[in-house]
């Protein structure tokens, strides 16, 4: 409710705050639903933000879509990247895999760069101007909720547990007679949609994208340490772990320009060695908590 | 003589220059128990990953209930009515034991769940479903995962070690497990390294060394056979 009322009394600052935080919500929301569930580590979940923005921005400034149908469009180009991807992909195990979506990422930003015909090459693509922050921070919400509302569904049903038994031991899981090939894809091209969606409303909010700023590494980064400290595998974890980290981060970052950085490191080695399963992850565990948190 | 539930013909697994199964056959028939025995390396859990899809073999083929399995995958073949416990526990820890045998069924969610209660209730472990798979101990673990087995309702199920690191209690419950499966119609053929457990339980005893089965048998038999008794205790 008060989310929802926000925008029409919020400065400008904080509606552009909000609009970051669910689009992290989103973000880290999406790579739960891969690495947390299955254990498959995607270094290269930025690839489909990427793929979204320029889907998006493409579909903005060349074909003069409205930017809703864009938004959606974008996720239907990620996931069709993850289509692509993914069969091969997944394929490969533990670090192999991380390492191929890495590369993903990389050939993505080469490719955009390389057809500057399609999508403005290095020097970037400039949509049309449009005042729609207001309108974007409720899709932007919306994707937020959708993505945790998915995440709940599938992490109280016998999906999403034979999801996990891919992270607890995936063999086991074959012998007894789950398809983990096809649920690994499911879950692939289910957790590519959301960052699809983000992207290409980013890149409307912002009206001008380049390939350095939709495929950078730290924002993969970014959506792991997230999910890793509020808890992966759970359904709040990914809200909590962005909630908690933007804002510190843009606490740090207003009074400390540079040090922001070196307390996300921090943070990081923090979370690894003290609580590998992140805040609720802990919790679950020490006071048997059921899996709807 | 019923057609057999599983038939292997001259099956052969190689590792480089280890041959791990060399030319192996046998043939199951419905209602019964095997004992699958050997020295250690001799290739019996390769054999079971060769029934099961984990491995694939280079030569001779696997038959179940008339039909060709071997090159299906681990999960296609599950489905067929082969389910296998295995020697290192690989129960999911991070299910509860509840959860790790509603996984493995689909369609409706409250008979998975009837049934899922029935077998731990079976293996009196009802009052920890909620727990953590992996906070039980060896031998619950070993249960759980002998339990999951049966929530498919397999035609022809593999034990490997089943006695293996279980008290004496709940040995005796498992192995009476085992025949009133028996009793059911099910086939069991299960590795086993406890001598006590084979010869009470299994009808007929296969013998694997090096790779090559060297004989086959009723237990009272096999133990005086001299090729098995060169193999364990050497010439």
């Amino acid at each position: 409710m008060v989310l929802a009322v926000y925008p029409a009394f919020g400065t400008g600052y904080g509606v552009r705050a909000m609009l970051q935080i669910f689009m992290w919500i989103a973000l880290a929301g999406s790579w739960n639903l891969i690495s947390g569930l299955t254990g498959y580590v995607s270094f290269g979940h930025v690839a489909f933000f990427g793929a979204g923005a320029y889907t998006g921005a493409i579909l903005i400034a060349k074909a003069g879509w409205p930017w809703l149908s864009a938004a959606l469009a974008g996720g239907v180009g990620a996931c069709a990247v993850a289509l692509v991807i993914g069969y091969p992909c997944l394929r490969l195990k533990g670090p192999y895999f991380a390492i191929a979506m890495l590369g993903l990422n990389e050939v993505l930003r080469a490719l955009v760069s390389y057809f500057e015909g399609l999508t403005g090459g290095g020097s970037g693509l400039s949509l049309p101007t449009l005042h729609a922050t207001v309108p974007i921070y409720y899709a932007m919400a919306g994707t937020a909720a959708t993505v945790t509302l998915l995440t709940y569904l599938i992490i109280t049903s016998r999906f999403g547990l034979r999801l996990m038994t891919i992270r607890e031991d995936e063999l086991a899981a074959e012998a007894m007679g789950i398809d983990t090939a096809r649920h690994k894809l499911y879950a692939f091209l289910l957790s590519a949609v959301g960052p699809g969606i983000a992207g290409a409303l980013a890149a409307r909010d912002q009206g001008y994208i380049e390939p350095m700023s939709v495929f950078p590494l730290a924002t993969t980064i970014t959506m792991i340490v997230m999910v890793l400290f509020g808890g992966k595998g759970t359904v709040w974890g990914p809200v909590l772990g962005a909630v908690v980290l933007f804002v510190s981060q843009e606490f740090v970052w207003a009074r400390f320009p540079y040090v922001h950085q070196l307390l996300f490191g921090a943070i990081i080695v923090a979370v690894v060695l003290l609580m590998p399963r992140g805040v609720l992850g802990l919790l679950q565990i020490k006071y048997r908590l059921p899996r709807t948190i | 003589m019923a057609t057999p539930v599983l038939e292997i013909d001259g099956l052969s697994k190689r590792f480089g220059g280890v041959t791990a199964v060399d030319r192996v056959s046998l043939s199951l028939e419905p209602g019964r128990i095997y004992g699958l025995i050997g020295p250690n390396g001799s290739g019996k859990t390769t054999l079971f990953n060769c029934i099961t899809g984990i491995e694939r073999c280079q030569a001779g083929r696997v038959s179940f209930n008339g039909e060709r399995i071997d090159g299906l995958k681990p999960y296609e073949i599950a489905r067929k009515g082969i389910g296998r416990t295995f020697q290192v526990i690989r129960v999911f820890p991070e299910l509860s034991a509840l959860e790790n045998l509603l996984v493995v069924t689909r369609g409706g969610l409250a008979e998975a769940e009837a049934r899922a209660l029935e077998l731990l209730r079976f293996v009196k472990l009802e009052g920890l479903r909620n727990e953590y798979a992996g906070n039980l101990s060896y031998g619950q673990q070993k249960l759980v995962e002998f339990v999951r087995v049966l929530m498919r309702d397999p035609t022809l199920i593999l034990l490997d070690e089943p006695a293996a690191g279980v008290n004496r209690t709940l040995l005796n419950d498992l192995l009476d497990a085992v025949r009133r499966l028996r009793d059911r119609g099910k086939t069991v053929l299960l590795v086993e390294h406890d001598m006590k457990v084979v010869m009470g339980l299994c009808e007929t005893v296969f013998v694997l060394d090096h790779g090559e089965k060297i004989a086959e048998g009723e237990p009272g038999v096999i133990q005086t056979d001299e090729r098995v008794i060169e193999a364990y205790f050497g010439r």
